[in-house]
């Protein structure tokens, strides 16, 4: 493996950062359109407010711009692999609820799913590049939500798509910002970037 | 004492009973508004009745002792309405630093208001901190970014006949809209008939545009038509034109969007530009004539041997003989365009 700060090391990492924005971009553009679709077939208000259920990774972040690229790269990996088991959950309970009736809502969670793995995989690749090392171990994913009422694993489920969207926009800027930075990817940004 | 200075607030359309201080109802007075006296028919003994109070009754009532003319009371009135419900704006124009919110009201009071905003994110109240000019913004730096929860802006109106408020629910992508492209520029492209080269800059407001890039929109149009074409842009600051009219007259606009979230801009200030053409020959006198003539035809375009004539590369008789000849030529193109 090259070295983190080599030039070839450098440019993989550029492409891996442009690829993953774009895979982010895809990824929200998708996952706006399920949100909808998941809306509607699971008879929810659009505009409900829904509290934070635990698992949930949630996108809000405070001094998001001081934060070093590894930090970055390692909460997005946490995120993804998440809502990847989130994801999955999601897609047994739709085909247990509702079955090959709602096809397209099964289809489309599937789709979103797959490029949630992929973009895991991603972050993978580029955390590896940046910060060699072990690879980082998955944690012990989300609780299972058999204690919920179907109405509030559809809560649930709207919760996952919103705070997924906003991850999407997210990753895009840390991808952004892990671009921007230094070869040395534990310096945070200058002050000059904070708000 | 009767020359504090004392104000009194009154709805348009209210009738108004002035007491003069502590004199009794039958003590004989002299009502006075802005110095001219009142008429006695305005009185119910010492008091003064203003019925159905206008706008133009504002202004500073006095009220005289009968013979001794000492001022006993003395008052403003100040006629106005109670406020209507504001109109209440956010907007983040320098994403992700913070937003802004600016409010007014829809028709005036014509007395003084105060108001009063909150902003609460979640369980959080926020500040917004007012801004010196113009008076009726005010500005919140982002604690959080990328939430999902919702931002409640309440802005309350109060006046002394009333109050009035309204409240703006949104979340932070929705208000994100930049300001628009600076420094628009469009130029013609030399030797290009149909080109035009426009570039501008990112709006100053916008803190971060590396991290936050700003895809635009371009449109433009012959000041002769009504229809714009448009061209979104995802990267860059400046474009070509290349399929303009030529000789034409353009109009070009620009307008800018967060790549990811938000709203677009408003237009850019207009700028003209016009393609290049190639500059009016200077011929001779048979040429010029047929000139003249072939001017009614707006596409005709000048052959190119016809730079052979131009004034400034005439030199020598050669030179001269072939001038004459590109001028016959030219007198027969003119005659078949007739």
């Amino acid at each position: 493996m090259a070295a983190a700060d080599s030039p070839s090391a450098a440019l993989r990492r550029r492409d891996l950062c442009s690829r993953g924005i774009r895979l982010a971009g895809k990824m929200r553009s998708d996952v706006i359109d399920l949100l909808d679709a998941y809306v509607e077939r699971q008879g929810l208000d659009a505009s409900a407010s829904v509290a934070v259920f635990e698992g949930v990774p949630v996108a809000a972040a405070e001094h998001w711009d001081e934060q070093t690229g590894t930090q970055r790269l390692l909460e997005n990996l946490s995120a993804y692999r998440a809502f990847r088991s989130l994801l999955a959950q999601m897609l047994e309970e739709q085909r247990e609820q509702l079955g090959e009736a709602d096809a397209p809502l099964g289809q489309a969670l599937a789709a979103v799913l797959l490029q949630v793995s992929a973009f895991t995989y991603h972050l993978e690749e580029l955390l590896q590049l940046v910060s060699p090392g072990p690879p980082s171990e998955e944690g012990p994913g989300p609780p299972l939500p058999s204690h919920l009422s179907l109405f509030e694993r559809k809560l649930r489920g709207l919760g996952v798509l919103r705070e997924l969207a906003q991850w999407a926009v997210r990753s895009a800027r840390d991808l952004r910002q892990l671009n921007k930075s230094s070869p040395g990817s534990s310096s945070a940004p200058s002050p000059a970037e904070s708000p | 004492s009767p020359t504090d200075s004392h104000i009194q607030y009154e709805r348009v359309g209210a009738d108004v009973t002035m007491k003069c201080g502590s004199m009794d109802w039958d003590a004989a007075v002299t009502w006075t508004a802005n110095g001219t006296d009142i008429d006695e028919s305005h009185l119910n003994g010492s008091y003064l009745i203003l019925k159905n109070v206008d706008l133009t009754q504002s202004g500073q009532y006095s009220c005289y002792e009968g013979s001794s003319w000492h001022l006993k009371y003395q008052t403003y009135l100040r006629v106005g309405i109670p406020p209507k419900e504001p109109v209440l704006m956010c907007r983040s124009n320098n994403y992700p630093k913070g937003f802004y919110c600016s409010w007014h009201l829809p028709t005036p009071t014509y007395i003084p208001n105060s108001f009063n905003i909150s902003v609460i994110h979640g369980t959080r109240e926020m500040v917004c901190e007012k801004d010196a000019f113009p008076r009726n913004r005010c500005h919140i730096r982002y604690l959080q970014l990328f939430s999902t929860v919702k931002y409640k802006v309440t802005l309350t109106v109060t006046n002394a006949l009333g109050k009035n408020s309204t409240t703006l629910t949104f979340d932070e992508f929705a208000i994100v809209k930049p300001d628009p492209p600076e420094s628009v520029v469009a130029k013609p492209v030399p030797s290009n008939p149909r080109r035009l080269e426009v570039s501008w800059k990112n709006p100053s407001s916008w803190p971060d545009p590396d991290s936050f890039p700003l895809k635009f929109f371009l449109r433009y149009r012959p000041l002769i038509l009504d229809q714009w074409q448009h061209v979104e842009l995802s990267d860059g600051t400046s474009h070509t034109i290349t399929d303009a009219y030529a000789g034409k007259e353009y109009i070009i606009q620009v307008a800018a969007k967060d790549n990811d979230i938000g709203t677009w801009s408003d237009w850019s200030v207009a700028v003209h530009a016009t393609p290049w053409t190639e500059e009016p020959m200077y011929l001779t006198t048979e040429a010029q004539l047929t000139e003249t003539t072939s001017a009614s035809t707006s596409s005709f375009m000048p052959p190119p041997t016809t730079k052979i004539c131009d004034k400034g590369a005439v030199v020598g008789s050669g030179a001269v003989a072939v001038c004459w000849t590109a001028g016959l030529v030219l007198a027969a193109y003119g005659v078949l365009f007739i």
